[in-house]
């Protein structure tokens, strides 16, 4: 094995354990809000691969979650799988329709592209309502079962989700960081930076970014799963648009080329209602302050964002002390 | 150098996820959750922002001006009751989310008239309020299902169910339009599934039923549905979905100056919230409607005239209609399970308090509660009322007729429940 995967690997192990030691630390609600982190972590990341790197903007990464999590929760109920193999199936049948969508998509680029992607974001998650299979408009219940007894009487359900989106999130993260650095990430890059360049080397174009669309559906769909996991339903409404736009606020906010910036706008996204409810307690403001708090901060945040570090604090970080390296030589 | 900046950035996350999990400390617990020497917390979350909150988002503002008349009245034995609300947006996961926000953080002792029924389905199967014991007291939705005690041991149903509805409005049918030809537009989904079920059981044939998808009504679908009654000659015609659906139908029929005798079942019936979307009131004369509560432009209702005034002072300028009505009687009715749960009131003694003496807690509605111990079934029942040229749903001949039935098989009777009087001042006996 080659010195920087082993130190990778390593250093993603590491990040288990000390997830692990605060999962015990910390009370139920904090353990909550770590999955629900660990799923936007996933969610953002798949983001990052498609638009950061291959350069195709997905306005409808919400409607792959939803296509994941409703595979899950069928293969759960109607086959009894077990809650694993249930994953496996969310990333096989999302990236089977995300395969789908990119075959559309790389005859598409720009405000076109995004245009189909908010079509499916908009109209797919409704459609379950058509299909009494689905549940309806009330949804399936998506149950992963209590945590096995050997962890303890302790162990909440909260802090078995915690662990199996952790988990996910860790492994997911590893996976799509090699992705990134292989071949294929380098093919994304130059697609990214010039098309015609890009094919004047060889690369096949309209294959490139069907896969690209294709793993990034698979990784969103893992999250979908885990999402619906978390809340242990599937529904509709459990994927609306907004959920879409969020999770691209997220990724913006993280660095849009920056997967380890991933975890930046997770936290952002979970933290921010939270703090927004505090700074309305504070100045004990209406109820039309407080309700409208949140929106406002992470519309602030992402203005913020693209106006002063629009590659994202991680990116801008690394230029800097790159910089800095450069003036000492 | 690059291997440096991955390990910073690595760490940098670990840091973060570590920050993001911050440990809070644990307050000392009293008695029980919720409940101090001084207050009573109660938590509740609907959609304040986003296209479901209309009409909705006036709920909290009324169930806090009921509980601030209240504490200014010694509240419960002393104690005062807070509602700490939440913005859910009508969204599971954000349910869920700040649900568990509640329960953890804010520590409430229990939830009150949470909203919508994928929203307090995966509040069930995520936050598991029946395993923590935590109350959830008068559920805002007409889903038969919550009112399962076996499944759902700490959550109680207060709205009639939209099967108790259905056949209450087959029950209409049969005494005032038989041989007329009738027409049924209803959801495709399990809100639609359950009034299909009911008028099964009501014995009602339709000329013609036109079902739609959530999220597609408007004004093009609504011509669409107009075309298919109009083929069928129904001479009435049933709107039994929400708002936007009846608001369009109501609003292109007076266009094509279509009229049957329109029937509006109560989820979609709300006449503030048709008039909000632009429709004149006068399409909605003469139309037939059904409440459990009484209407709320009647003065001559001990109720309705005490909670119109405190709402009146409350939140200023704002109409008294059915969604304000409803949330101070379910912040009515928890002010009483709070004070028959004793004067340490605990979330076991407030379960059992229900379970014992629900069916008897006053309240505005005409109809009876079905609390028991094997039940969690609330408002059994309709009033039937037309709505007057300014749109306003009130009693036909002047009297309230009620109807009573359950959501099996059960005969729908007139109901003889007489409303005992309101207790003094509206305050918890």
């Amino acid at each position: 094995m080659h010195k920087k995967q082993k130190r990778d690997i390593f250093l993603f192990i590491l990040g288990g354990v000390v997830l692990y030691f605060i999962s015990g630390m910390v009370d139920e609600l904090r353990v909550y809000q770590g999955a629900s982190i660990a799923v936007y972590v996933i969610a953002i990341s798949s983001i990052i691969l498609l638009t950061g790197y291959s350069g195709q903007v997905s306005l409808g990464h919400g409607a792959l979650m939803a296509v994941g999590a409703y595979a899950a929760a069928v293969a759960r109920i109607e086959f009894n799988l077990p809650i694993i193999l249930c994953f496996v199936v969310a990333v096989l049948a999302s990236a089977i329709g995300g395969a789908l969508l990119g075959a559309a998509a790389a005859r598409l680029s720009g405000p076109y592209l995004a245009g189909t992607t908010l079509a499916l974001a908009i109209g797919l998650p409704s459609l379950a309502n058509q299909f009494s299979v689905l549940g309806g408009e009330q949804g399936l219940l998506f149950d992963v079962g209590f945590p096995p007894l050997s962890l303890g009487e302790e162990f909440t359900q909260y802090k078995w989700f915690f662990w199996i989106a952790g988990l996910a999130a860790l492994i997911s993260m590893w996976v799509v960081k090699n992705i990134l650095s292989s071949r294929y990430g380098r093919t994304w890059r130059a697609i990214r930076g010039n098309e015609v360049a890009a094919q004047l080397s060889g690369i096949n174009i309209a294959r490139s970014k069907i896969l690209a669309f294709t793993i990034s559906a698979g990784i969103a769909g893992l999250a979908g799963a885990l999402l619906s996991m978390t809340i242990g339903t599937v529904s509709p409404s459990a994927f609306p648009l907004a959920l879409s736009f969020s999770l691209l606020t997220g990724a913006v906010i993280s660095g849009i080329t920056t997967l380890s910036g991933a975890m930046i706008g997770a936290v952002v996204l979970v933290a921010i209602p939270e703090i927004a409810d505090v700074v309305a307690h504070r100045i004990g403001s209406s109820e039309g302050v407080t309700t409208n708090l949140p929106g406002f901060l992470v519309s602030a945040i992402l203005i913020v964002t693209v106006l002063f570090v629009p590659d994202g604090p991680v990116e801008q970080h690394r230029a800097r002390s790159a910089k800095k390296l450069a003036h000492k030589k | 150098m690059k291997a440096m900046n991955r390990r910073k950035l690595i760490t940098v996350s670990a840091v973060l996820a570590a920050v993001s999990l911050a440990v809070t400390a644990v307050p000392a617990q009293a008695a029980e959750v919720g409940v101090s020497s001084t207050e009573i917390k109660l938590g509740m979350t609907l959609p304040m922002t986003g296209t479901a909150s209309l009409g909705y988002n006036k709920i909290p503002g009324a169930a806090k001006a009921y509980f601030d008349y209240l504490n200014a009245n010694g509240g419960i034995n002393g104690r005062k009751v807070t509602l700490v609300v939440k913005d859910d947006r009508y969204v599971p996961t954000e349910a869920v989310a700040k649900t568990n926000e509640l329960i953890l953080k804010d520590k409430v002792m229990a939830l009150l008239a949470p909203l919508g029924t994928a929203n307090v389905k995966a509040v069930a199967a995520s936050v598991n309020p029946g395993r923590r014991g935590v109350p959830v007291l008068f559920v805002n939705t007409g889903f038969s299902g919550f009112a399962d005690a076996k499944k759902y041991p700490t959550t109680y149903a207060v709205l009639p169910s939209y099967i108790m509805e259905a056949k209450v409005m087959g029950q209409y049918i049969k005494e005032n339009f038989a041989g007329k030809k009738i027409g049924l537009l209803y959801q495709d989904d399990d809100f639609g599934s359950d009034a299909l079920a009911g008028f099964k059981t009501a014995g009602v044939t339709f000329a013609v039923k036109v079902p739609y998808a959530s999220g597609s009504q408007g004004a093009a679908a609504a011509a669409g549905w107009i075309t298919k009654f109009k083929a069928a000659e129904a001479d009435v015609v049933i709107l039994f979905g929400v708002s936007s659906a009846t608001s369009a139908m109501l609003g292109v029929a007076a266009q094509l100056k279509y009229a049957p005798q329109w029937m509006l079942g109560s989820v979609g019936g709300d006449a503030t919230t048709i008039k909000l979307t632009g429709v004149p009131a006068g399409v909605l004369y003469n139309a037939i409607g059904f409440s459990p509560v009484p209407a709320t432009t009647d003065m001559k209702d001990e109720y309705v005239k005490l909670f119109s005034d405190i709402y009146a002072k409350a939140v200023p300028g704002s109409t008294f209609d059915l969604n304000v009505l409803l949330g101070m009687n379910s912040a009515f009715m928890a002010a009483q399970a709070l004070k028959a749960a004793g004067p340490n009131p605990t979330r076991k003694s407030l379960l059992a308090a229900i379970d014992s003496k629900g069916s008897t807690f006053a309240n505005s509605a005409l109809v009876p509660l079905g609390y028991s111990k094997t039940s969690h079934v609330g408002l059994t029942g309709y009033w039937v009322g037309k709505y007057s040229p300014t749109g306003d749903l009130s009693p036909i001949g002047g009297s309230y007729v009620t109807y009573t039935t359950d959501s099996g098989a059960g005969a729908v009777v007139k109901s003889t429940y007489v409303r005992p009087a309101m207790p003094a001042k509206g305050l918890p006996n």
